[in-house]
């Protein structure tokens, strides 16, 4: 139990912090906290140009090897870098699903040739990918995918046809990974395969899906003979799940520090309009306030903890199980407060013909947080199972 | 002691419910988003030809004569549909402060023609409530009730200066409305302008709240339909008890506010004068019941649920709206808390519906 940093730490976060106060500004200063979630779909050509000087002041990937052209940074130091980035303000990172999906999958997973093929350009923030797992009839169901990979032994190349939803990103990426049924005779987690796919082909089409927000941050994303190299495999046919699962393992990580002090950001900003508006008088919102910052303490607490208690061979700690649960039940409460704070007021918008203020797209928002990336009871499921040992749901016959 | 309806609130509740389960699909107010008024004229006659117009107008004004018990169920009927007109707060808020008016013996030339009018379904009134910071669909009325300080004005609504303001719920057309006092309009002001803007405020969290009821209930609905027909792992998500509880839980809420919201109404129909507290616990509980519809409403359609062409958000963004029309949580709270903390509040099973009230009027 040592609960500081260390000197060299607080040294390295110092030198983060110059970095980014001295970069963030300029032509860049516009895009400070915007692009979170809610907000993806703005100054996207911005953050593009941003990230590319992230690059060239050495911050993307600092938790990759040196030889990668990463830092090998610790996660202490990932920690605090994520922490001060958000601190200052940094945009949301276009290129956060190569660095945090795509790269340690292929750090684990892939070849030499897929390594020196596609770390560079995620390196550099040259090359943004999105994610291929989601389908209308695979959601909670995952291993359920239907999207089908054959490999055509007339060009040599992996030919795929399906259709993936939910995917940030996606006309702005220059790949997508793809969880795809190698052999159809197999169900569930078994017979699939985990390609890398270049987006910019005839073969490929995304449609944007409305929210209620009035925004399109997700698409739909169609596969009609859209083709990747032989080599784009990574693993072997039917080695998909356990890749898929080993990403999903990496998403679970150390920019969740970062995500809190985002959160921090939306409940000061709370606090400060119901001090001016009288919010703060009324005593059953005063409680919720300093439940709000309790909870994110506790939160911060077990990410902390969940972090230097890294097993490092790929299993989840119970702290980590809790985490995806924990967070999204205290944000989507966080949008509510924000909502009953501005009283009345909440219900209009900034202008027509949806124009969402920073708060009302943090309640919208903060709907989905319960959904995506495991719903609130698929991780109830996940504790109770995974954790507590209890007996596993009944599942259906017909798979 | 009875706590049901009869035959014929039944029947008039039946009757309304299944003309608006036809008439009010999600289609058709997706069409109302694009139109210029967001207002479907076909649907408001038919509304005016079930009698909705002067059925709480005293049959000596040439109405109904029937009672906010009457009205609370076709009031939820409006809020199954998420009916997007203004057909609640005319029925329920604009035309009984009318009557109010008259009765007080107050009130102008204009009032009696204006209720006639509305019996007649001819032209429609909006009632801006202090406490909302604006009034729905204010530029389709042809007169608008305003408040400066205790004072009630009946305006023209061309005489007054109307901004639009835009909702985080399409179907709604929300004006702030602006005027300039004029002592002609003025009917009624002091105390009894102020009783008038209190009984509203409690005609209108009244009717706000079987709304909210209404509208929990066509979100279970549609979540029911979903979760048996979306099937994961091989099965509908519905058969997950982690799922199924989500609307389990909806239903506990909707039958804490049901009885609520009858006693309230029955309250505000024979003692308005002390419905305060009744009409409190009715916003409380059915806004309680109608954000958990929503919140778990949309965790039921995952994703789904989430989407723009998903209908479930006609619901549940009205319902985010309503919870705060006619005071949010904590001002109803704020006032059952100051009716029980009264010297000679009465509480005890005897005084559960207010008989003790009746024997010392002084009560409350």
């Amino acid at each position: 139990m040592e609960l500081r940093f260390t000197q060299a730490d607080e040294l390295f976060r110092a030198e983060v912090a110059d970095w980014l106060s001295a970069n963030l500004a300029g032509e860049f200063e516009k895009i400070r906290y915007r692009g979170g979630p809610g907000d993806e779909h703005h100054f996207v050509e911005e953050r593009k140009a941003w990230e590319q000087r992230l690059a060239e002041g050495g911050w993307t990937c600092i938790g990759w090897p040196e030889a990668w052209g990463g830092r090998g940074a610790s996660i202490e130091q990932q920690v605090i870098f994520n922490e001060e980035y958000a601190r200052a303000g940094g945009p949301g990172r276009v290129g956060h699903i190569g660095e945090t999906l795509t790269g340690p999958t292929l750090l684990a997973f892939g070849t030499e040739a897929q390594k020196s093929r596609y770390l560079p350009g995620i390196r550099a923030g040259q090359e943004l990918w999105c994610q291929g797992y989601s389908e209308p009839g695979a959601g909670s169901d995952l291993s359920s995918v239907r999207t089908r990979a054959e490999f055509d032994e007339a060009s040599g190349r992996w030919r795929i046809n399906g259709q993936k939803v939910w995917t940030s990103l996606a006309h702005e990426s220059q790949f997508v990974f793809v969880l795809a049924r190698t052999n159809p005779d197999e169900k569930a987690h078994k017979g699939l395969g985990f390609f890398l796919v270049p987006m910019d082909q005839p073969g490929i089409t995304i449609r944007p899906i409305p929210q209620l927000t009035g925004t399109s941050e997700f698409n739909e994303v169609f596969f009609d003979d859209a083709y990747c190299d032989a080599s784009d495999i990574v693993g072997e046919p039917g080695d998909g799940w356990k890749v898929a699962m080993g990403l999903l393992g990496f998403e679970r990580g150390v920019s969740t520090l970062g995500q809190q002090m985002l959160f921090q950001t939306e409940l000061d900003e709370i606090v400060r309009i119901a001090k001016s508006n009288g919010a703060a008088q009324d005593p059953a919102l005063r409680q919720r306030i300093a439940e709000a910052h309790i909870g994110l303490r506790t939160l911060r607490y077990n990410s902390l903890r969940m972090l230097s208690d890294n097993a490092d061979d790929g299993s989840l700690s119970r702290e980590s199980m809790i985490y995806k649960l924990a967070w999204s039940s205290w944000h989507r409460n966080l949008g509510k407060l924000a909502m009953d704070v501005l009283g009345p007021e909440a219900e209009l918008l900034e202008a027509a013909p949806y124009e969402l203020s920073k708060l009302q797209s943090l309640f919208l928002f903060t709907r989905a947080d319960t959904i995506y990336g495991g719903t609130n009871q698929i991780q109830r499921n996940i504790i109770a199972e995974r954790a507590l040992g209890m007996p596993r749901e009944p599942r259906g016959e017909a798979r | 002691m009875n706590f049901t309806f009869d035959d014929d609130q039944l029947a008039y509740r039946d009757a309304v419910d299944s003309m608006l389960q036809a008439e009010v699909t999600a289609d058709r107010i997706r069409a109302r988003w694009e139109s210029a008024t967001g207002i479907d004229d076909a649907l408001v006659e038919q509304v005016q030809a079930l009698g909705l117009g002067s059925m709480l107008v005293p049959e000596s004004l040439g109405g109904l004569g029937l009672g906010p018990v009457d009205f609370i169920l076709l009031a939820e009927a409006c809020g199954r549909v998420a009916l997007p007109e203004s057909v609640v707060d005319s029925v329920m808020v604009a035309t009984p402060l009318l009557v109010d008016v008259l009765d007080r013996g107050l009130g102008n030339g204009s009032v009696q023609r204006v209720i006639e009018g509305l019996c007649a379904g001819e032209l429609s009134v909006g009632v801006g409530h202090p406490i909302n910071p604006c009034i729905n669909f204010a530029d389709s009325t042809d007169w608008l009730l305003l408040a400066r300080g205790e004072a009630l004005y009946l305006v023209p609504t061309d005489q007054a200066e109307l901004r639009a303001v835009k909702s985080v719920d399409p179907s709604r057309r929300l004006f702030e409305v602006n005027f300039e006092p004029n002592p002609e309009q003025r009917i009624a002001e002091g105390d009894a302008g102020a009783a008038l803007w209190r009984s509203t405020l409690n005609r209108g969290a009244l009717a706000t709240a079987a709304v909210l009821l209404g509208l929990s209930d066509g979100i279970v609905r549609q979540c029911v339909q979903y979760s048996s027909d979306r099937q994961q792992f091989g099965r509908p998500i519905g058969a997950n008890q982690a799922v199924k509880h989500l609307m389990a839980d909806v239903a506990v809420q909707m039958e804490y506010a049901r009885p609520v919201i009858h006693r309230a109404a029955y309250t505000v129909a024979v003692a308005p004068t002390r419905a305060d507290f009744a009409v409190s616990h009715a916003k409380v509980a059915a806004a309680r019941a109608a954000l958990l519809a929503g919140r778990n409403g949309i965790q039921v359609h995952g994703a789904m649920g989430y989407t723009w062409e998903c209908d479930l958000h006609i619901w549940v963004k009205r319902a985010w709206a309503l919870t705060r029309e006619y005071g949010g949580e904590g001002f109803h709270k704020n006032r059952i808390h100051q009716w029980l903390q009264q010297p000679n509040a009465l509480l005890g099973p005897e005084f559960t519906f207010g008989r003790g009230s009746l024997l010392d009027s002084t009560a409350a």
